[in-house]
């Protein structure tokens, strides 16, 4: 690598990477500056924004894509020829220490399931022209992407799904229901795991497809969350019709398509390390509000804060050092699983530290700045406890693959899926 | 004066080689055997881990005799001595004694005491508390007073020291004592006259706490006088990254005591280890663990490479905070997971909880440890 003249050394590309921001895009307003009551105090895990202020945020988070992709920075780790840059996982972390210091619209809604998850999928498992085609759509912000996964009968247990395929020809016919697909009402394509050979065990029978959301009998509808807003969706599939150089792996082979979707998906959940929320966690801006609220003298509210900032501390100091590891061509260890459960917990025990401190404040809104705002974050920590493997799940795998525990008995991998589900499935489920 | 860049390698064979030397040395067997005596650690085994390992001298500068490794090489060996509950001067020499001789500044000073020390001739001991526990500087009421108006370099130290780790047996000792410039630390021989130490009781038998009374006891200043709150700071902030090394160690051995155990006790028919409860509680262990081995190592890291300004006294304070709390959970968890068997005196278990909950209290306990960290934080 060190004689590769295309890959710049970290320090190089983040002189590119400053360049190309100043170019397009304004410095962030200075942390360290940061004045208690001045500027936007929201600290929102979600949108909550009505209809027209969502598209519109959509859109600019597709513009931006488009100019980081048009520059170079789109894909910084995916394959030249499907128009990555074909760089390392140090330039990609480079690049977004260097764009934390901007102020760029937040391309969330397309990267923490499209780029993060299902990009790495399809390249792994599509066709030629699938990859020709989709991934350069993808990162140049086109074609949002979703992960038809979940159904309301395979949640944690996710080999269970019996949304059916069945071959006709040269083409897939599609019937079932999936649920909670964040970004399903933006996107353009998705990952669908179905059942296609019920006989055989249950993680044996299924396939993997891209499902062009365009499609006949492609149905999304918006679910409300907690929050009041609508980021994920029911998406119903009736006779959906598929060609076959859609499918993404073998026939019956599509757990091993999930698996590398999952693996992506606990590393993108752990690294959502940027953006307001993150910025919510800083000791500055914790300690602003506790002396705006007059709660900073307070022995109990002290020790619950220096709990807190040394969980965070040592979680940063976890990150750091995977990151470090990584770069030093290390591969990644337990960290990745440890590091999405501390992000869920961390903010969870921020919000309702901050919501128990302000009190009144956090019940109704008393129009004080960055007070009532908390309560945003708060609604939404439940959802980080559950999306893309609930706490039991994580906890089940560090303790089986880390600490080589016991798996439990009874779970059955053997049976045919049909036995395991009776009926329903007999039926076809559709 | 620190090697900087120490490769991985070098620091896996160290940890290695201090590995396999304490499981033939610091057995369970010996540690049992070490906390009932006097001196409370075998002099023998110190003895070897000067001449084999060259322990004592490792962050020692070469100068003045020592192999001027790191904090992060330190931190390697302190948390295999943690692990294996070893019963050694190490803490009290290196740890507190030689960094408070560093952190003083005092060439004069190191070069008569550093030597002894790299060699593992000389044990030292640092004594600052006094009956309240606390290691802050305005809580010191031992004074020093010159021996004579000569201008000589001689004082005089009245007053007494509580909580000194090792105090007993301890060839020097560096105390903290109120001049008129404010406090200062003085080197004090441990069989000068005037000075009487008595072994305190201890929460944990594995290491030995004293009770010094000075009386008029002659001692030489040690770096400027009126400096010794600074130092103090200074001298918390090296300990408590040592200190949060050690209890790394001890918490990991915990969950791995913790999920062999789970993997092999049966009930109901099938091994512990496949219920979630216990599950998720080694689960639980494996986090904390995790995050208290990264804060302490990055803490370490930033002792030896630099940060920005205030960023290694916040990662250390972070890293006690932290790391405190980790080793106390994992040691009490892990009694749970063993049920009964945990809770008995022959079980190791209960040796880890004492040096837990000690650790954890130690420098003053957690709400003075809060405090530090929020100032450190500027809150
Ligand atoms: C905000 C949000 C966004 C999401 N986005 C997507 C998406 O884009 N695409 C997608 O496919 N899915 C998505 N999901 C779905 C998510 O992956 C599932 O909700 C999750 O896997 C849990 O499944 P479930 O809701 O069916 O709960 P269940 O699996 O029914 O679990 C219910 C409870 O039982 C516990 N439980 C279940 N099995 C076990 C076990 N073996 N051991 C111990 N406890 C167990 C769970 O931990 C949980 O507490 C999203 C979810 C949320 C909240």
């Amino acid at each position: 690598m060190a004689h590769d003249t295309d890959v710049p050394d970290p320090a190089a590309f983040a002189a590119e990477v400053r360049a190309f921001l100043d170019a397009h895009a304004r410095p962030a307003a200075d942390r360290a500056g940061f004045v208690w009551g001045e500027g936007d105090d929201r600290v929102a895990y979600f949108s909550s924004d009505p209809p027209e202020v969502e598209q519109a945020a959509t859109q600019a988070a597709r513009d931006w894509q488009r100019t980081r992709y048009e520059n170079g920075f789109g894909w910084i780790t995916g394959p030249k020829e499907y128009g990555g840059r074909g760089l390392t996982p140090v330039h990609d972390m480079v690049y977004d220490a260097v764009e934390a210091e901007y102020d760029v619209p937040d391309t969330g809604v397309l990267a923490v399931v499209g780029l993060g998850m299902i990009g790495p999928t399809i390249l792994a498992h599509a066709r030629q022209h699938i990859k020709d085609h989709w991934l350069p759509a993808m990162y140049r912000g086109d074609a949002i992407a979703c992960q038809l996964f979940s159904e309301p009968d395979a949640g944690s247990d996710l080999a269970s799904v019996q949304t059916r395929a069945v071959r006709d020809g040269d083409t897939w016919v599609l019937n079932g229901q999936k649920v909670w697909t964040s970004v399903a009402h933006h996107s353009r394509i998705g990952v669908a795991l179905t059942r296609t050979n019920p006989d055989a065990p249950k993680h044996k029978g299924i396939t993997a497809f891209l499902v062009d959301m365009t499609t006949p009998g492609v149905e999304v509808r918006p679910l409300r969350q907690m929050t009041g807003g609508a980021d994920f969706n029911e998406v119903f599939l009736t006779d959906v019709r598929v060609p076959d150089d859609h499918r993404l792996g073998e026939v019956d082979g599509g757990w091993t398509v999930a698996l590398t979707t999952l693996m992506n998906e606990r590393a993108t959940v752990g690294n959502e390390g940027a953006g307001p929320v993150a910025a919510a966690l800083s000791p500055e801006r914790l300690a602003a509000l506790l002396r705006a609220t007059w709660t900073l003298d307070d022995h109990a509210v002290r020790a619950r804060l220096a709990d807190l900032l040394a969980d965070i501390k040592a979680t940063e100091a976890l990150n750091a050092r995977a990151m470090r590891s990584l770069r030093a061509g290390h591969s990644p260890g337990p960290e990745m699983s440890v590091s999405k459960l501390m992000y869920g917990q961390n903010l969870t025990r921020a919000a309702h530290f901050v919501t128990d401190v302000l009190g009144p404040s956090a019940v109704a809104d008393t129009g004080q700045w960055g007070t009532y705002a908390w309560s945003e974050l708060l609604l939404a920590t439940p959802a980080l406890r559950i999306l893309g493997g609930t706490e039991e799940i994580m906890k089940n795998i560090l303790a089986e693959r880390v600490l080589g525990l016991p798996k439990e008995p009874g779970i059955d991998t053997k049976s045919p899926f049909r036995e395991l589900r009776g009926v329903r499935t007999k039926e076809g489920s559709a | 004066m620190t090697v900087v860049g120490t490769s991985h390698e070098e620091l896996e064979e160290l940890r290695a080689a201090v590995r396999s030397f304490l499981e033939a040395k610091s057995s369970e067997e010996a540690v049992r055997k070490a906390a009932e005596t006097e001196l409370r650690y075998d002099p023998q085994v110190w003895a070897q881990m000067a001449e084999q390992l060259r322990l004592p001298g490792l962050i020692v500068p070469e100068e003045y005799g020592g192999d001027g490794f790191g904090q992060v090489a330190l931190g390697v060996v302190l948390e295999e001595a943690g692990r294996a509950l070893l019963c050694s001067p190490l803490f009290a020499t290196v740890v507190l004694a030689a960094q408070a001789l560093l952190a003083s500044g005092d060439h004069e000073a190191c070069a008569r005491h550093l030597p002894g020390i790299a060699a593992g001739r000389t044990t030292a001991a640092l004594a600052v508390a006094e009956d309240s526990g606390a290691w802050d500087p305005v809580q010191i009421r031992t004074r020093a007073v010159r021996a004579q108006e000569d201008g000589s370099n001689g004082w005089e130290l009245t007053g007494s020291k509580s909580f000194v780790v090792d105090g007993a047996s301890a060839e020097l000792l560096l105390v903290i004592a109120r001049t008129t410039a404010g406090p200062s630390l003085f080197a004090v021989d441990g069989k000068a006259p005037g000075v009487t130490a008595e072994a305190m009781e201890t929460l944990d038998a594995t290491r030995a706490m004293a009770r010094l009374r000075l009386d008029a006891a002659p001692a030489t200043l040690v770096g400027t006088d009126g400096a010794g709150g600074r130092l103090m700071a200074r001298v918390l902030d090296s300990a408590v990254v040592g200190l949060a090394a050690e209890q790394v160690g001890g918490a990991g051995r915990c969950l791995d005591a913790s999920a062999e155990y789970a993997r092999t006790r049966t009930q109901f028919g099938r091994a512990i280890g496949t219920f979630q409860a216990v599950k998720h509680k080694c689960a639980d262990m494996l986090v904390q663990v995790e995050l208290a081995r990264a804060v302490a190592r990055e803490a370490a890291r930033i002792a030896d490479e630099g940060g920005e300004p205030g960023e290694f006294a916040a990662t250390a304070a972070a890293a006690h905070v932290y790391c405190s709390r980790a080793f106390m959970s994992a040691a009490m968890e892990n009694i749970q997971v063993h049920g009964g068997i945990g809770f008995t005196w022959e079980h190791p278990a209960h040796l880890y909880f004492r040096r837990a909950k000690s650790s954890q209290l130690m420098f003053g306990g957690p709400s003075a440890q809060h405090e530090r960290f929020l100032e450190r934080l500027g809150i």
